[in-house]
């Protein structure tokens, strides 16, 4: 069943000004439950524009969404910024039951699952200021899994940290995500970290249109070190260097 | 973890030059202490060669006010006077905070409110202290109250402007991220406002601490019916200078203690998730 549902979404700034631009164009996609589908593209395409629509932060202009909970009733959602967000002032655990609507036995117990799925359970009571960035990020990852959202939206979450970090906590959000089969929607400007975690790649173009859809089907758990990882990740990269140079030739004629 | 490898221990120096480096710290601290040590005494020197120079009726000697210091201290009814002086100066800083807080967040919060507000506070920040410790004692006389207003008029401003930038700068991707995970209003208050405006509201009531004592104390040296101000008024109608002093000098230590340990304890728990706090406290 279709968590996310968008049909001909577009999106304009100012609108009805002579500095109206248009950000996205005609988008309809659907995100099955369980998946984890990746919005990629070049800077400025939009797609951290569409993340802000479907988190409700941004309206659009026209076109429709929708989302839908397993459950009935209004969707959860559950969100991972670029930088870490925890309140500086509250310990670990009490970040994780901050975004939490109650605080009962199963709830805490969850919070502390999730903390020792990030391999953060004896940090329960640090501060955040204690904790590395990559730390405080993992932190971040467990306090949106733990509120056992209906969608999962993930905005560059890896892009602030050194690639080492980065990669250890890529592999660790693979190994969360297998377990809890979370519905996952995931920004990034890096094709090379998509391929390693998506089921699914949707490729944005300058101008705000979806250029490709590209389905991965790799086994998982997918290590960077796999040759077939690597051979498809060169493959979806060269396929967005060839967009890279149509529009740069098509806005060239125009 | 990535984090431990880089946690190698350099090489131990050479015992020699470190051992050399330890003495020149011990010399350093004694130079500093000796000097600290100089400093009293030669302001001992002065104050006794002062009461040589106008007589010690009119400045008495250090011995005599140490004497009359031990005098109050033995009777116990310094006790009283003290507390009632603290606990006047704090229900200042209470009232001072209770309507000084909100109009600071009002400030802070919203442009309308800090255009109405920010011309009247200022004045009123600038108006000096014993101005308001007169204002005080014609509105409330002879009277517990008046020491507690002076404290709360000279207090309120400060609070108010310092709440003001503690909540203009609250860190609003913490905001965004509490929407986000659908937190409500009152939550964001209690969890992301509050938390943020506390190290400012600290930083304000140190700051007027020191003025505060001070203007309580002189309010109460006109108008008042106990504490530390209304004790110096006595001895002073009774000519007794050397008890005037010992009773400023006690109100002095005693005061300096309670910063030294009440606010800067509590303020050092409070503020525990500060790196700079919690490196301070080891």
């Amino acid at each position: 069943m279709a968590v996310l549902t968008i049909k001909n979404l577009a999106k304009t700034f100012n609108v009805g000004t002579p500095k109206a631009s248009r950000v996205l164009d005609d988008i309809s996609f659907d995100v099955r439950g369980g998946t984890f589908v990746s919005i990629v593209g070049p800077s400025g395409c939009g797609k951290s524009t569409l993340l802000n629509i479907i988190s409700g932060v941004e309206e659009h202009t026209s076109g429709d969404i929708s989302l839908t909970s397993d459950a009935g009733g209004p969707a959860r959602m559950g969100y991972v910024f670029q930088d870490p967000r925890l309140l500086p002032w509250r310990s670990v655990m009490k970040n994780m039951m901050y975004v939490q609507d109650d605080r009962s036995e199963a709830t805490v117990s969850r919070a502390k699952k999730y903390l020792d799925m990030v391999g953060l359970a004896k940090n329960a009571d640090f501060f955040p200021g204690q904790l590395s960035g990559g730390m405080q990020q993992r932190v971040g990852i467990a306090r949106a899994f733990a509120v056992e959202p209906d969608l999962l939206l993930m905005d560059e979450p890896f892009s602030h940290l050194d690639a080492i970090t980065a990669r250890g906590l890529r592999a660790q959000l693979q190994d969360i995500w297998a377990q809890s089969k979370k519905t996952v929607v995931f920004v990034t400007h890096d094709v090379v970290e998509a391929v390693e975690l998506s089921d699914r790649i949707i490729v944005l173009q300058p101008g705000g249109r979806i250029y490709e859809d590209i389905t991965i089907d790799l086994p998982r758990p997918r290590r960077q070190t796999d040759p077939t990882v690597a051979t498809l990740q060169a493959e979806v990269l060269g396929r967005l260097e060839t967009m890279k140079a149509m529009s740069r030739t098509a806005s060239a004629v125009a | 973890m990535t984090d431990q490898l880089v946690g190698a221990a350099p090489a131990a120096p050479p015992a020699d030059p470190e051992a050399g480096a330890k003495r020149t710290a011990r010399r350093r601290r004694w130079r500093l202490t000796g000097l600290v040590l100089l400093g009293w005494v030669a302001m001992f020197a002065l104050w006794e060669y002062g009461s040589w120079w106008f007589g010690s009726r009119l400045l008495p000697r250090p011995l005599e006010v140490f004497q009359a210091g031990v005098e109050i201290v033995e009777s116990g009814n310094f006790v009283t006077d003290f507390s009632a002086s603290v606990l006047k100066t704090f229900a200042g800083f209470a009232v001072a905070a209770a309507v000084g807080a909100p109009i600071g967040y009002l400030m802070g919060r919203y442009n309308y409110w800090r255009a109405f507000f920010h011309d009247g506070v200022t004045i009123a920040g600038t108006i000096p202290a014993i101005v308001y410790a007169v204002m005080s004692l014609i509105v409330f006389g002879l009277s517990n109250l008046g020491p507690i207003l002076a404290v709360a008029l000279v207090s309120a401003p400060y609070i108010a402007l310092n709440v003001a930038e503690g909540i203009r700068g609250v860190d609003k991707s913490l905001i965004t991220m509490s929407e986000a995970f659908g937190r409500s209003s009152q939550q964001i208050r209690r969890e992301v406002l509050l938390p943020t405006i506390v190290p400012f509201i600290f930083a304000a009531i140190r700051m007027c601490f020191a003025v505060a004592w001070k203007v309580e104390a002189l309010t109460e040296v006109f108008g008042g019916r106990n504490g530390v101000g209304f004790q110096i008024r006595t001895e002073y109608q009774l000519y007794d200078i050397a008890a005037v002093l010992a009773w400023m000098f006690l109100f002095i230590v005693f005061m300096l203690i309670i910063e030294r340990l009440v606010l800067a304890k509590s303020e050092a728990r409070l503020l525990a998730w500060r790196p700079q706090e919690r490196s301070s406290a080891l």
